[in-house]
């Protein structure tokens, strides 16, 4: 056996990036292209939540300010100055630059508290931040919100499709890299045991900090990726909906998995649209957060770690009890010999 | 001066509404050490079911009976199907209750419709009384007085009662009680049932307050409620009286003077609590700290 042999799930993978990269080219109709940069955005903000949830154990439920400073950002700079790539790349600093410190000063306020401070304080600011936006009206637009121009390469639907796969694929590799180092094994030891983690001499304090800055920075990008994709922007994105989103994709594809946001993100994008052409034929289905409120109140209660971790579950037990049984296997042969 | 006690009494009434609503919150979380964020949801389901059967009958007491009997019913699916299960996780607490929250604003939906609710005060309550220029709108003070009667009650069931004491030694220390021999879970029932019949009646105090219902209310005043409990103490009845108050004055003064920043000012009020005494006004020091 070779060491670089790929696990069955990376090749899955693997077909699926493929699948995805060659899809615009199958089958080029424009909703389902929207759909899917769509699920692209919405996998790299839900994963960004996972790194606070999953990881860390924290629960945000403002995590829309930073997604919504990110769709700002862009739009004022692509609105105030003219549509070109100066202006995305000013926008990228604004939004590193807001987001990293406002993710900074709210952990700091709040993450050496009980967790529902963190919730109830990234609710207010998120909420602050949607007020701000519907009342400074000379630079936003208040509530209708404003259209803008883009640079002509973000304005075609397929480069704008693959530059969301190559940004979801690049958060991926990202995520994969932050929790499989040290600092990411101690951030999933905090929320196993914090007293634990405190006791063996770590700042519980600073590595919540970090997982909240990065988590923060990345959810920005998700804005910006956002506000892009539609031109426009209003205080909508800084809605209490867009976080419970993240909450869903994250919780229903699985908290503290890599892949699970990301299957989370396809799953609710896919529903919302198909539920939204069947509220057409009967009114139930308009009511769609019922279904997923039940599934979301069902996971947590009975799957706790969401459909790819409860995978892995199964999968590490039936390999766990292959193992058993050969090794009995074995003992037997030993004892006939 | 005339303007200024108007507000201060509307303020005093919205106070009122919240502090029902934060009381029970406060209390189960002292308890238990359990966060509902689905508290809203049976403020919401007490207005909604409150107001409906106050339509059908024409009599705003079998309504007020009605919405405490939603909240209390709806808080006992709440804690024995929902809460029980994540009991001692604070992380599955806290998204539980959230979905549930959901699920039953959405439910509301389904029940009575997606769209406003028209609610007026009963024929005894509508109208105002006037002293010397100075308006007093009769179901305000209806409001501030049914919310007096509640503290004052809670009050003394707290510190008078056997019962109260148990709620209140358990706070202090659960282990110790449970060691005593008395059945926690059963007190925690009560003390929830308690908080959920109040979160009803506040809904349908507000009905007429208001004059219009719609399904957001739910999360809007549970919200609001847990900027009360926090600015209060967790835990701390008199706290949530006093920030329950103080929110409403405030947000009353803002609303009047400077609208634009209104909506802002509990959560700028929640941020200055939070930096400078996050245990709350009367809350207990240890209570914050993870």
């Amino acid at each position: 056996m070779s060491k670089t042999r790929f696990s069955p799930f990376t090749i899955l993978l693997i077909v699926l990036g493929l699948f995805l990269a060659v899809f615009p080219f199958v089958n080029d109709s424009r909703t389902m292209l929207i759909l899917f940069t769509q699920i692209f955005i919405f996998s790299i903000f839900a994963m960004s939540y996972n790194l606070l949830l999953g990881y860390t154990g924290i629960v945000s439920f403002g995590h829309a300010m930073f997604f919504g400073l990110g769709a700002y950002a862009i739009g004022i700079c692509m609105k105030k100055l003219e549509p070109g790539w100066n202006g995305v790349l000013l926008a990228v600093l604004i939004t590193v630059a807001l987001c990293a410190v406002l993710s900074f000063l709210v952990g700091i306020l709040t993450l050496r508290l009980k967790s529902h401070f963190f919730a109830m304080l990234t609710l207010a600011v998120a909420g602050l931040l949607m007020v701000t936006a519907e009342k400074w009206r000379s630079l936003t637009m208040g509530n209708d919100g404003f259209t803008f121009r883009v640079p002509d390469l973000l304005k075609d639907r397929i480069s704008l499709y693959f530059i969301a796969l190559v940004f979801m694929v690049l958060t991926y590799l990202l995520m994969r890299r932050f929790t499989f180092s040290p600092v990411g094994k101690v951030l999933v030891a905090i929320r196993e045991n914090e007293q634990r983690v405190e006791s063996l001499g770590y700042r519980v304090l600073n590595y919540k900090i970090i997982a909240n800055v990065v988590a923060g920075t990345i959810a920005g990008f998700s804005g910006i990726l956002y506000a892009v994709s539609l031109r426009f922007v209003n205080t909508s994105v800084f809605a209490t909906e867009v976080t419970l989103d993240a909450l869903l994709m994250t919780i229903i594809g699985g908290v503290g998995t890599l892949f699970g946001p990301i299957l989370g993100a396809a799953l609710i994008e896919i529903a919302q649209h198909g539920l939204m052409d069947l509220a057409k034929v009967h009114w139930i289905f308009e009511r769609w957060v019922i279904l997923f409120g039940t599934i979301f109140i069902l996971v947590v209660m009975f799957f706790p770690k969401g459909i790819v971790g409860s995978a892995l579950q199964w999968q590490f037990k039936r390999k766990n009890s292959q193992k058993a049984t050969l090794d009995k296997k074995e003992r037997s042969k030993a004892a006939t010999h | 001066m005339d303007v200024i006690l108007g507000i201060l009494i509307n303020g005093l009434a919205t106070g009122m509404l919240i502090f029902l609503l934060a009381a029970g919150l406060t209390l189960i979380f002292g308890l238990m050490d359990v966060l509902n964020f689905a508290h809203g949801a049976l403020f919401l389901w007490g207005a909604y079911a409150g107001i409906w059967l106050y339509g059908q009958t024409e009599s705003f007491i079998l309504g007020i009976l009605a919405a405490i009997a939603a909240g209390a019913i709806i808080g006992a699916l709440l804690e024995k199907f929902i809460i029980t299960p994540v009991y001692g996780n604070h992380v599955r607490q806290i998204l539980i209750t959230l979905g549930a929250m959901l699920v039953l604003g959405e439910l509301v939906k389904v029940v009575w419709g997606p769209n406003l609710i028209q609610a007026q005060p009963p024929e005894w309550l509508k109208g105002s009384w006037e002293f010397g220029g100075l308006i007093l709108i009769k179901y305000r003070l209806f409001i501030i007085a049914v919310g007096t009667v509640v503290f004052a009650g809670l009050l003394f069931l707290l510190n008078k009662t056997r019962l109260g004491m148990t709620v209140r030694a358990g706070v202090m220390n659960k282990e110790m009680v449970e060691a005593l021999g008395i059945n926690i879970k059963r007190v925690f029932l009560f003390v929830f049932l308690l908080g959920a019949a109040m979160a009803g009646l506040s809904g349908i105090l507000l009905g007429p307050y208001s004059g219009v219902l719609y399904a957001e209310i739910g999360l809007e005043y549970g919200i609001l409620a847990f900027i009360v409990v926090i600015i209060g103490g967790m835990g701390s009845v008199t706290g949530s009286a006093i920030a329950a108050i103080l929110v409403g004055v405030l947000g009353a003064f803002a609303a009047y003077y400077v609208p634009d920043i209104a909506m802002a000012v509990n959560m700028l009020l929640m941020l200055i609590i939070l930096i400078f005494r996050p245990q709350g006004l009367l809350g207990m020091k240890e209570a914050a700290k993870q």
